[in-house]
């Protein structure tokens, strides 16, 4: 069934049709909020919600469109709109406190669990840092860089999703690779990481 | 090629995005500067870690989930209220708020005292308002 087909049956209230849309399309829907918000349990939530948008307002979606493109677009309002409200005051914390905040952590848990190998505790701070410094981005270029990164988009896709030209999607990747390159170095130079 | 340019080129090194010469002088710099070359390593070693964090596996209960959800949101979904309460509603609070005010005013003004010859009024008004006019504070003492 190609998604001409479903969301034609879909706009006639088939919950087989939804059913197809949600499973064919689940990974890319969760992937991309998780690549935002970094929380799988999250990720899953807004998931859900970006299905019953997609349900509630089929009949809105015009027929010359891409699917993929419209969900995509869900997605990240969506994503973006759970981390704009799950925004503390952290206006006073610098990057690297907060890294360092989340190294303690990491250490709490790997002390408690001695059997976790070295590389897998390294790996595990990897990630934070990584984490932090793309959280730490400006909106635009962390949207950019997460459809780049984590679905593998090409810039004319991403262009579509953000509804920007490919040279200023190509712009913000690059802003969004130098800002990571200089953070993840500030980072390295302190030991962070 | 000095360490802080070969910094600045790193990340485009490591993902292939830099001309054939670029890389070249950007690898050749690593190949002689150690402590360029440990920092690459280490980028390189943070940056895999995007490969392996995707959301690969899918829930099986999903479907069910959205569901449930969609359910739930049809039947918490407010009845259209009728229009006379959706404007009889907001004329009540009005009222409610200008008594409320005018109350107020009401409550805060000073009871204005009565002025009449009758001595007798006098003192029973004064001492309740400003004893010390009656029986001031040096008398006291004094006694």
């Amino acid at each position: 069934m190609s998604d001409t087909d479903i969301i034609e049956q879909l706009k006639q209230g088939s919950e087989l049709a939804f059913k197809k849309l949600v499973d064919t399309h689940q990974k890319l829907v969760v992937n991309t909020c998780y690549g935002l918000v970094q929380n799988r349990e999250d990720a899953e939530d807004i998931a859900q919600d970006v299905f019953v948008e997609v349900y509630r307002n089929i009949d809105k979606f015009r027929a010359d469109a891409k699917l993929s493109t419209w969900l995509y677009r869900i997605a990240v309002n969506r994503s973006l709109n759970h981390i704009r409200d799950n925004k503390k005051h952290k206006w006073f914390h610098s990057f690297e406190d907060e890294v360092a905040a989340k190294n303690k952590a990491v250490m709490q848990v790997s002390t408690a669990n001695s059997d976790e190998p070295e590389y897998d505790f390294e790996n595990k701070q990897r990630a934070i840092i990584l984490k932090e410094a793309i959280n730490s981005l400006p909106q635009n270029q962390k949207v950019a860089f997460t459809l780049s990164k984590y679905e593998e988009l090409s810039y004319e896709e991403i262009a579509q999703v953000m509804d920007l030209s490919v040279s200023s999607v190509e712009s913000l990747l690059f802003r969004a690779k130098k800002g990571l390159q200089k953070k993840l170095y500030k980072c390295y130079k302190k030991k962070c990481m | 090629m000095k360490c802080n340019k070969v910094h600045n080129k790193l990340i485009f090194f490591l993902e292939k995005e830099l001309s054939v010469s670029e890389m070249e002088q950007v690898q050749k710099h690593l190949n002689e500067c150690s402590e360029c070359a440990l920092f690459a390593a280490e980028m390189k070693n943070t940056l895999r870690i995007l490969d392996s964090d995707k959301v690969t596996d899918e829930n099986p209960f999903f479907f069910t989930r959205v569901k449930a959800r969609l359910e739930k949101q049809s039947q918490e979904e407010p009845v259209a209220r009728p229009v006379l309460i959706r404007i009889l509603q907001p004329v009540a609070f009005s009222i409610i708020l200008l008594l409320g005010i005018y109350g107020g005013f009401k409550l805060g003004q000073t009871p204005k005292v009565a002025i009449t010859d009758s001595s007798l009024s006098e003192q029973e008004m004064v001492p309740y308002w400003n004893e010390l006019q009656d029986e001031p504070i040096e008398s006291f003492l004094m006694e």
